[in-house]
């Protein structure tokens, strides 16, 4: 059957006719095989003239269709909708962008950027007369969710997810939910202590019977793709049933002869192998530590509930969207950092919010009696040298309330913040006023010339020159200095490595768009959520969990789900299976298939992005990818190149 | 090399100074200070001293003293610091650093032993009163004689003292100069600060500034004649008519000035009157007092009344003794000579420094 083409082409008010030509262009179109009608427009995206493109359709006068204007990433979907309205396969037009890459470029001339609109306009016409009607790839969905993280993000996206009907998998690596604010003692704000928000976030999920909770679980294998992912995950035991009766769990842990180093407490104390972080953590059930625990015997004797039989296990699950909340590790100074591991007195932020948080009447470090406190800021972030260039975001503002918090706690403190300048943006100001107006010192020097920390006759000094004090040297005699450290992406990064997951210059999981698609991730059906995105506080971690829940929703919401049909096609006839394609793929959308009796290269088309990076890899030639295919393409370099 | 001593902050609260902690370094009062130019750059520069309690620095400084309070800095500031207070508070503060007795420091901090040396001079007085057995004629004697001596001994042991040490502090720390010809190049600057406050002038007059110079300026005078007509003219006494209606118009002035700027206080109009100080309060009270009840003396001999009134004089007597040996050693008095020595003082300093 023969082709009835059409081809609109668009003044866009100037932006194009100023320099092209459209009349003559209309005029060489027309007169290209197969064009049934050739019209200029004065703007093609108006109401007015995709009514008119919609009437052509309808009408029979026009059975597929050239757009020459701006570039596709502006209007290619208005002119699809205007195809589907009008009843014609949305792949039966074909654009050209004769703004972009024509009149802007070529402002200085106007003849040649007439004649090069002509070759690109001729150029789509060529492949206009080969589109095939190609339907849209659709997906039986899975209606559940699995969520990564049982921090304060992950449970609020396990929750929000929950009340859409959606059934959730909530896993944790951990024996305990609430991952870093759990161990954050007062929250600034909202005087809360992080025990509390992560309490209150465990009694939503633990109520709400769509939502399914694995702790000590990890995700170990991900297969399939968008609305239809298949999951394994390893599940370590506890070790221990249930609740103990009365206080046999403390007794147990009394008992327990083994000591190691507390990672709850960021390693300022010692924990026993059967343990839990604190005495109200959830579940509340106790967890032993089977990397460490001798197998004594001792603390059996003391709660029945005590179970060394239970075994490692891996659970299947079927979800149809995987939502990230990884969340983020404290920087870990280098050794001597500001003399951090040098100085016995030199210490973290995390393992000073500890500090404060468990010690009762008295500041004291090592035994020492702490009055002055020296913090270091920006420390593992805005790096000059080094990979953390970015900033934080949530150290300027936690670490100021935590010097008051500590002032409020314990009396006689004196605070120096050494800063690099203070952001505590936004509402959060108020917290840089309260503690300046209580006293607090700010200091504050550039990144060429850190603070100093130099240790003589036993004492600790901090010396900064400080740009406030017109550059003069400063000297703080501290007992304690405070390294404030930032936000690093998790040292474990296996769920990114499962989920191909890409990193951002930050190393941070990274958004498909910082602005415009903030949770979602260029693996389909994956969104990230929380400090795994990149530096964020609490508020901010909430946020960003609900966008990624409504993402996640979008994925499940229906039955099936529609997706874009441009992939990658194998002709089983000339496929030798020679693996080139699969190992080119950075999706791994490619697996090899014998089920027809031979071995060929399948492709699971909800994967594939139809990047085409299979194609010039394939020795047989025997990969097409729809709608640009070979003959489609030569098409078109054919007509590019005669007219060169 | 500085060492932060945050002890300062706290004590200079006590000299008045509120919230300058908050201060976050903009530097906007120094920027909209009519009075701080590139070589004098304040208040922010001593706001930041004192965070830092750079005691040092500040004792050394003369700048408090080049400020004139216009409250500028104060209604600028957007971390409500009150820069214009703690440069006030600054002023109380090298008032007690430069006093070698350490009694201004003790009065300024602690409003009961301002109070205790003010009820020590009453009690002493009324012992005096009945254990002398002096008539009429001999308190008015002795009391004008006290006058005398108050002048000279205040001046000899306390005063002359004091100004030296300052000069140690802002001057010979920092230059170790005694070119005679500087120090009399700079003499000018001394006398024209001391009897004009012109400086004032040079603020930015939003809050009626010059008409609060002008009245400043008359109650300076004013009460410089005063001295002179009680003191040296024995006013009291006096039958000379000029001396006499001199009297009378220069303690109407005293008294009138200073019930306008009680009145200043109470009403916390402009920002230099918004925070007030006992010692402020004690200054302009006891200035008030002792033109009124010198006015009403005056008043009553000229009547033939003052004996049966005698107890005007005794309360005149009493203020009298109260400001000679509390307020103008140790007390707010001072600033006339130190404001005025600090113009000087800094006129050297500038003239030996080679920039200049």
């Amino acid at each position: 059957m023969k082709r009835k083409i059409g081809v609109y082409i668009c003044h866009c008010g100037g932006n194009i006719s100023d320099y092209v030509d459209v009349e003559k262009v209309r005029q060489a179109a027309a007169k290209e095989a197969g064009v049934a009608l050739a019209r200029t427009m004065e703007f093609a995206c108006a109401d007015s003239s995709q009514k008119e493109i919609a009437q052509d359709i309808q009408e029979g006068a026009v059975d597929s269709f050239v757009v020459a204007s701006c570039s596709p990433k502006l209007h290619l979907p208005t002119f699809q909708s205007v195809a589907e309205r009008a009843g014609l396969n949305k792949y039966q037009y074909v654009h050209a962008n004769i703004r972009e890459q024509v009149s802007w470029a070529h402002s200085d001339d106007k003849e040649g950027a007439t004649a090069k609109a002509v070759q690109f306009v001729r150029a789509a016409i060529a492949k206009v007369r080969l589109a095939k009607a190609i339907e849209p790839i659709e997906i039986q969905t899975q209606r559940a969710v699995l969520v990564v993280g049982a921090g304060v993000a992950g449970m609020k996206a396990a929750t929000s997810l929950a009340k859409m009907g959606v059934n959730v998998y909530l896993i944790e690596k951990e024996h305990f939910v609430g991952g870093r604010v759990s161990q954050w003692d007062v929250l600034c704000i909202t005087e809360e202590t992080g025990k509390d928000l992560v309490t209150r976030f465990y009694i939503d999920v633990v109520a709400n019977q769509n939502i399914t909770l694995f702790t000590g679980a990890e995700l170990v294998e991900c297969s399939g793709s968008m609305g239809n992912f298949t999951v394994k995950v390893r599940i370590t035991p506890r070790y221990v049933k249930d609740i103990c009766e009365k206080d046999r769990m403390r007794r147990a842990i009394e008992v327990c002869p083994v000591e190691v180093v507390d990672e709850f407490n960021f390693s300022i104390t010692k924990r026993k192998a059967i343990y839990h972080n604190f005495p109200s953590q959830y579940p509340l059930v106790a967890v032993v530590d089977m990397k460490h625990c001798t197998r004594c015997g001792k603390c059996e004797k003391e709660c029945e509930k005590i179970d060394f039989s239970q075994e490692e296990k891996v659970v299947e699950l079927k979800v149809g969207s995987i939502l990230v909340a990884a969340g983020f590790d404290p920087y870990t100074p280098k050794n001597g950092e500001f003399g951090y591991q040098v100085y016995d007195n030199v210490i973290t932020l995390p393992q000073f919010k500890r500090l404060v948080a468990i010690s009762d009447t008295e500041l004291k470090w090592k035994g020492r009696p702490v009055q002055t406190i020296a913090y270091i800021y920006c420390v593992g972030s805005r790096q000059l040298e080094g990979e953390n260039k970015y900033c934080s975001r949530y150290c300027c503002l936690t670490t100021i309330c935590a010097a008051i918090k500590a002032g409020e706690k314990f009396s006689g403190l004196s605070h120096f913040h050494f800063t690099r300048g203070i952001r505590t943006y936004g509402k959060y100001e108020t917290f840089f006023y309260e503690a300046s107006k209580r006293g607090q010192v700010f200091l504050q020097s550039f990144e060429d010339d850190p603070p100093q920390v130099t240790q003589k006759d036993g004492r600790t000094l901090v010396r900064i020159h400080d740009i406030l004090t017109s550059r003069r040297e400063v000297e703080v005699d501290a007992d304690l200095v405070v390294l404030v450290t930032g936000m690093v992406p998790r040292t474990d990064g296996r769920i990114g490595e499962i989920l191909k997951l890409p990193r951002g210059r930050d190393r941070f999981y990274n958004e498909i768009h910082m602005k415009l698609r903030p949770v979602e991730t260029v693996i389909d059906g994956v969104t990230i959520a929380g400090a795994c995105r990149g530096p964020q506080n609490v508020v901010e971690a909430i946020n960003s969990s609900l966008s990624a829940a409504i993402k996640s929703y979008s994925f499940v919401r229906r039955d099936t789900l529609a997706i874009e049909p441009i992939v990658a096609e194998i002709d089983p006839d000339a496929c030798t299976w020679c693996e080139a394609c699969a190992k080119a793929c950075p999706f791994d959308a490619i697996a090899r298939d014998a089920s027809t009796g031979k071995e060929i290269a399948r492709v699971n088309t909800p994967v594939c992005k139809g990047c085409g990076m299979c194609l010039p890899v394939c020795p047989a030639n025997a990969i097409q990818l729809r709608t640009f295919s070979d003959e489609e393409v030569q098409q078109m370099i054919g007509v590019l190149a005669h007219e060169l | 090399m500085a060492r932060p001593d945050l002890k300062f902050g706290k004590k200079l609260k006590k000299y008045g100074a509120v919230d300058f902690n908050a201060c976050y370094n903009c530097g906007t009062c120094t920027a909209v200070c009519a009075l701080a130019s590139e070589t004098d750059s304040f208040p922010r520069e001593m706001v930041r001293y004192s965070v830092l309690g750079l005691d040092e620095e500040i004792k050394g400084s003369l700048k408090p003293w080049l400020c004139y309070y216009c409250g500028e800095c104060s209604t600028y500031c957007p971390q409500e610091a009150q820069p214009g207070e703690l440069m006030m508070s600054l002023r109380r503060y090298l008032i007690s650093r430069y006093d070698w007795t350490g009694l201004s420091g003790l009065l300024c901090r602690s409003l009961a032993a301002y109070a205790a040396a003010f009820l020590a001079v009453v009690a002493g007085l009324m012992g005096l009163f009945f254990f002398s057995g002096w008539g009429q004629k001999e308190w008015m004697h002795y009391g004008h004689l006290f006058e005398m001596a108050a002048i000279g001994g205040v001046f000899a042991f306390i005063l002359l003292p004091n100004i030296v040490r300052m000069w140690y502090f802002t001057v010979w720390k920092r230059k170790k100069t005694l070119r005679m010809k500087t120090y009399l190049l700079a003499l000018p600057e001394l006398l024209l600060h001391m009897f004009t406050q012109k400086r004032t002038l040079s603020c930015n007059d939003e809050r009626d500034n010059t008409l609060w110079w002008f009245e400043h300026l008359v109650l300076v005078l004013g009460y410089l004649g005063l001295l002179f007509a009680t003191v040296f003219l024995d006013w009291f006494a006096s039958t000379h008519p000029v001396v006499v209606a001199a009297g009378y118009v220069l303690s109407a002035v005293v008294f009138v000035v200073t019930f306008d700027f009680v009145i200043r206080r109470i009403r916390k109009r402009s920002e230099k009157s918004v925070f007030s100080h006992p010692s402020d309060w004690f200054f302009v009270i006891w200035l008030f007092l002792m033109g009124i009840s010198a006015f009403g003396v005056r008043l009553l001999v000229d009547l033939g009344a003052l004996a049966g009134h005698f107890w005007l004089y005794l309360l005149h007597l009493t203020v009298l003794v109260q400001w000679a040996l509390i307020i103008v050693p140790f007390g707010k008095w001072t600033h006339f000579l130190y404001r005025s020595f600090a113009m000087y003082f800094d006129r050297i300093v500038k003239m030996e420094s080679p920039a200049a």
